[in-house]
């Protein structure tokens, strides 16, 4: 076998470390572990392709999110169209830090929620919030790290950041009262 | 020294000072007001623990060795010339 080229080391060394992070935010994108890997794989054939693209020392894991997410909605989201919510901007979600701050006032319960009901939480968030968060809140991306990647203005980004966490915090309090991981409130409906 | 900025304002950093998207100038005002406000810091630990959550519970899931494997081979097969 060939010794690798240059461009072939650079490109082991930038773009491999990045597997998992592309494998998580397929799976939250995809909400299935097959197509995930199609969608990571495929991600990264391009990648390589048009690795002479990439300037090298900037983010990679920008970059190769980018191509993940324009993969995802040219070549995945019509097998299982989601519907696009019309008007997002009018969800304006219920802040439930009003409803624990005497319970739980610095949220211990987050953590005592198994990982399974949480990312189902996730999965379950209108896509163009759960994007964002996956982005932001998992992966630890910028607003304007996220705003190039998803071609949307920093505000949107900062908005439906809002949004899709208030929506994920009041679904996993709803849970968690449920399961009584949290007393349910004196005198709550 | 009395607070640059009240609750309100303090409601309106607080996603942008968690995701460290402040100015240093401004991150500083928001800093002292937690200092201040016991109200405000619980409001800011509340979402703190949420972010740390998220964080460790997303950050559990790997990419199947499997998955590195077909990878690798299908980017050798890609290389080979010809």
């Amino acid at each position: 076998m060939a010794e690798p080229t240059t461009a072939e080391r650079q490109f082991d060394a930038e773009a491999l470390p990045h597997l998992d992070a592309l494998y998580r935010v397929g799976l939250r994108l995809t909400g299935d572990p097959s197509q995930a890997e199609d969608l990571v794989q495929d991600t990264m054939l391009k990648a390589y392709r048009s690795w002479r693209q990439y300037r090298p020392g900037t983010n990679a894991k920008g970059w190769l999110l980018t191509i993940l997410r324009n993969t995802f909605i040219n070549d995945y989201r019509r097998r299982k169209l989601e519907p696009i919510a019309t008007d997002l901007e009018a969800i304006e979600p219920h802040a439930i830090y009003r409803n624990i701050e005497e319970a739980d006032p610095e949220g211990a319960f987050f953590s005592q929620i198994v990982d399974e009901k949480v990312l189902e939480a996730v999965d379950a968030l209108p896509a163009e919030f759960r994007e964002v968060l996956v982005l932001s809140d998992m992966e630890g991306m910028s607003y304007a790290e996220i705003a190039e990647a998803l071609h949307i203005p920093v505000g949107t980004v900062k908005s439906r950041l809002f949004r899709g966490r208030r929506l994920l915090q009041a679904k996993l309090y709803e849970y968690a009262v449920e399961t009584g991981i949290i007393p349910a409130r004196k005198g709550a409906r | 020294m009395s607070d640059a900025i009240d609750c309100r304002e303090a409601r309106d950093r607080l996603q942008d000072y968690l995701k460290e998207e402040l100015t240093p100038e401004r991150a500083r005002e928001m800093a002292a007001h937690l200092e201040r406000c016991r109200h405000c810091f619980s409001q800011a630990k509340f979402e703190e623990s949420f972010l740390l959550m998220l964080r460790i519970k997303s950050q559990r899931t790997c990419c199947p060795n499997a998955l590195k494997e077909r990878i690798l081979a299908a980017l050798r097969a890609e290389r080979e010339p010809g």
